[in-house]
């Protein structure tokens, strides 16, 4: 039996430099770094195996240098962390020696290796050889590439205009760029413009708010879009097209807010700002700050339906004709470079905790409702009224962690809940100070600048911290009162305390329609499901997806401060790429060879870009490298070869699944991970310490759909134990859809393992986010019994795989 | 944003719209039904009633629901319907 015949080298002159890191003890506290070294230096080709503290260190990229001139080596292999971290200053450091920064590669030994089996020492050992191996093995096959230069569009979008949103656009605006800022709601201002004070200052949170408001209204780079959805997201960094659904607001600009419309309508409901406390007319603005004032009306309360105008009320009191039923939608197309996301939160809806009594009790409010009832501007011109009575209470207790920190609700800390709660009970002591109030809490967490002396100064005062929350609420019928029961958990005893009002102070949460801009703008979220960063310390405010930022809520719960912080970083981060004007796009691109091209069409099928097209009077098709984004799915589907995955290709590969199934075959798993979700779960994994079996060999891909039928054939014709092939999501592809060839391919080649008679669990389908470290990690043990029970007649058969088609 | 809305709002009483009385003049009306149709929150129905010309007329189903836009009356071909605002200034006091 004969394998494809792989091409090894291509040039007699092929000088290989391995250096293998220790990244301290990360990885010299489990691999034997000099075995490795040693190992490294009897392969083809290496001239040259040194091990290093710290290679990432100046010292370290010094040395790589310094051997590149010296000892004229012409690939570089570095054996340390994962690629998605050090790769760049790597390629970068060849580069600075005159290397062409795609002759270099990487193996992971820290994410993949040691810190996943960091009580295997012998065996991880062994599996960093085979992971140098494999690098070793694909770097001889390195080709120098290109790369192209694309320009970037001096434009920005931000999504959401809260105050993480105006802040981002304002400083973007500020630095000379044109600024889109989209806002779903008839005003900008967000959860900001609707709270009362703001803590640890206690400054008027509107008063801070509204000039910025206003600026962002007037600045004459910032086009502000409120009322808008975002319709659709294409392209790729500094070239993105946006399509913006702008509803009508049937009011025109000239609107001056003088209110006689909506004193004029006849209809009613409840204002969704003031959360149904106060009321609000069809045609209407949701507070008195809103930017732009232009007022709005309602066609789901309004009298007016479509095509008839049946009430005329507030036409008629419009004193410069500004209403105009007549408006339509318009779908606006926007041409950006780069797109911050600062979409914000929910709050926690506390009536799903039944216990606590929220919508049955009337006198049981939400920290947010209070909020509102605090506020001169509010429905109750700043009295904290109890809603059964419009009574000031004498007696208020607070909730703590009302849906965050417990599986009822959500598992993580809310962040801003406590200082919350400081704040409004000295807000309650300063206008009553004889009220008595209650804080039931499970920890105090006042962590930030100025937080602790307010917390300290609210125990002065002398709000009661109780620790141990209530297990029930009920409500004293006569009174409206409430009784709250729980236990003392400080000391030890059970409190029943009856007080006037419950405020409940509810966490913060994933927008619900946050899967909408994930999915639009390719972005990976958290198991909390708030949007994910693309490295958590040192790229807290960069998407994934390059051109992408994160500030605000949506990233995480965090206060105001902590979100213009972010905005300020993002909109830095976004002027960083718009000020160069370019940005080099990497090589990693599919190339036609036009004379195996036979004009089948197979290609141009799968490309989710349609980056190729047919040309049928030649028998070919078309491949426009520009529009290419670097999936490789078309290389997997071509029958024929006529495509080149550039950095990925068919021979490389090969070359890493032969390196990987070199000894010990058929105990191994030779996994395919594509870089954005799955390999970057493989990573979380290693930095989550999750430790799983040492027999896996990843491969990196960039896309799932780079893996061909071949590939996995190829491994077990090579006698591996199982075939792992991992992606992100369906729908979260970072390449549109490729993951869907994906799912297609590996169920042909079940169906085809069915009919040689092989044992299909062998070969496994995973998705894996960027998140779901534990995903990847149970799944490989969950394969352990499957290569365990792999029989040596069983190995011999499937390397016949290859054979028949 | 999506709001519960479940609470009364404070300012309920006080935006009360004003309270509407519809007049209808049965014997005027020739039957089109546009008032029924066209208002826009459903206060009208077909009576079982027959008036002069020999027609059902329309009748009220609840005035408390009728806005006041008074598309009624600028619909009918017959002027047979008109709304007035009933001038009372006692509040039904409900909670």
């Amino acid at each position: 039996m004969t394998l494809p015949e792989v091409q090894t080298q291509q040039k007699d002159d092929l000088r290989i430099g391995v250096y293998v890191c220790h990244c301290g003890l990360n990885i010299a506290g489990t691999v034997d770094c000099e075995q490795v070294v040693a190992f490294a230096a009897t392969l083809p080709h290496v001239v040259l195996a040194k091990d290093n503290r710290y290679t990432c260190s100046d010292q370290g990229q010094e040395l790589i240098k310094k051997d590149i001139k010296e000892h004229r080596l012409n690939r570089v292999v570095v054996a340390s962390c994962s690629p998605r971290l050090h790769e760049p200053t790597f390629r970068r450091a060849c580069e600075e020696a005159g290397l062409n920064k795609y002759l270099f590669e990487m193996a992971n030994i820290r994410e993949h290796c040691s810190w996943v089996h960091l009580y295997e020492k012998e065996a991880a050992t062994e599996k960093a050889k085979d992971l140098v191996r494999m690098a070793v093995a694909k770097a001889a096959l390195l080709e120098p590439e290109t790369e192209s230069v694309v320009p970037i569009i001096n434009k920005a979008l931000v999504i959401g205009g809260g105050v993480a949103g105006i802040q981002a656009a304002l400083d973007l605006a500020d630095t000379g760029y044109k600024v889109f800022l989209v806002e779903k709601e008839p005003s900008i201002g967000g959860r900001m413009a609707q709270i009362d004070k703001t803590f640890p200052t206690m400054d008027c949170s509107i008063c801070i708010l509204a000039p910025k408001m206003s600026d962002a209204g007037r600045h004459p780079n910032i086009e502000l879009l409120t009322n808008s959805d975002i319709l659709d997201v294409k392209g790729y960094i500094g070239n993105f097209k946006v399509k913006v659904l702008k509803k009508p607001r049937y009011v025109t600009k000239d609107c001056s807010a003088c209110g006689d419309c909506a004193t004029a309508c006849p209809v009613t409901a409840p204002n969704e700002f003031d959360l149904g406390l106060a009321t609000r007319h069809a045609i209407y603005t949701p507070f008195a700050q809103a930017v732009p004032s232009t007022y709005i009306v309602d066609r789901n309360l309004c009298l007016n339906k479509e095509n008839i105008i049946v009430c005329d009320k507030c036409i008629k009191a419009c004193e410069r004709k500004t209403i105009d039923f007549n408006m339509k939608p318009e779908t606006l197309e926007l041409d950006v470079g780069t797109i911050i996301v600062a979409t914000g939160a929910d709050v926690y809806d506390p009536a799903s905790l039944v216990n606590y009594g929220y919508t049955k009790y009337p006198n049981v409010i939400t920290s947010l409702e209070f909020e509102r009832l605090i506020n001169a501007g509010g429905p109750s011109a700043g009295h904290l009224l109890r809603p059964t009575d419009m009574r000031i209470p004498k007696s208020v207790a607070f909730i703590q962690c009302v849906g965050s920190r417990s599986e009822k609700g959500n598992l993580y800390c809310s962040n801003v809940c406590c200082m919350n709660t400081i704040k409004d009970a000295l807000l309650i002591k300063e206008h009553w100070p004889e009220t008595e109030i209650y804080v039931y809490y499970v920890d105090i967490r006042a962590f930030g600048k100025g937080f602790e002396d307010l917390y300290k100064r609210a125990r002065k005062e002398g709000v009661h911290f109780i620790r141990g929350l209530p297990s029930e609420i009920w409500e004293d019928r006569k009174t409206r009162g409430l009784w709250l029961v729980g236990e003392n958990t400080l000391l030890r005893e059970v409190y029943k305390t009856n007080v006037e009002m419950v405020i409940l102070s509810i966490g913060l949460q994933p927008r619900v329609d946050s899967d909408i801009i994930q999915r639009l703008c390719n972005l990976s979220r958290t198991p909390d499901g708030f949007f994910m960063e693309a490295h958590p310390k040192l790229r807290p405010v960069d998407a994934p997806t390059g051109g992408i930022f994160l500030a605000g809520c949506a990233e995480s719960p965090k206060d105001i401060k902590d979100s213009v912080t972010q905005a300020s970083a993002a909109a830095a981060r976004a002027s960083i790429l718009m000020a160069q004007g370019k940005v080099t796009v990497e090589a990693i691109t599919s190339q036609l060879t036009p004379e195996s091209c036979t004009g089948c069409q197979m290609c141009v099928k799968v490309c989710p870009f349609n980056a190729i097209t047919s040309v049928p009077e030649l028998k070919k098709v078309e491949l426009i490298e520009a529009a290419c984004s670097g999936c490789g799915t078309c290389s997997a589907e071509c029958p024929f070869n006529a495509i080149t995955m550039h950095h990925f290709t068919d021979a490389q590969l090969f070359a890493q699944i032969d390196a990987a199934t070199e000894v010990d075959a058929d105990k191994k798993i030779v996994a395919f991970c594509c870089n954005w979700c799955s390999y970057a779960g493989a990573d979380f994994a290693g930095v989550s310490r999750m430790q799983y079996p040492t027999n896996v060999r990843v491969i990196r891909t960039m896309c799932s759909g780079r893996v061909a039928p071949k590939f996995v054939e190829r491994a077990f014709a090579r006698g591996a134990a199982a075939v792992l092939v991992s992606g992100c999501h369906i729908g979260d592809c970072h390449y549109i859809n490729a993951n869907l060839q994906t799912e297609k391919r590996v169920e042909r080649l079940w169906k085809k393992m069915e009919r040689l008679g092989l044992n299909k669990n062998r070969l496994q389908l995973v998705w894996v986010s960027a998140a779901e470290g534990e995903r990847f990690a149970s799944k490989i043990k969950e394969m352990q019994s499957t290569v365990s029970n792999v029989n040596p007649e069983e190995i011999e058969k499937s390397r016949k795989m290859t054979e028949r088609g | 944003m999506p709001v519960r809305t479940w609470r009364r709002p404070l300012d309920a009483d006080k935006v009360k719209p004003p309270q509407a009385e519809v007049h209808i003049i049965k014997d005027r009306c020739k039957g089109c039904g546009y008032c029924i149709e066209f208002c826009p929150k459903d206060v009208l129905e077909e009576s079982n009633e027959i008036n002069k010309r020999g027609i059902h007329p329309p009748k009220v189903i609840d005035e408390e629901r009728c806005a006041l836009c008074g598309f009624c009356s600028a619909v009918c071909p017959d002027f047979a319907i008109y709304t007035t605002e009933k001038n009372c200034k006692e509040k039904k006091t409900t909670k």
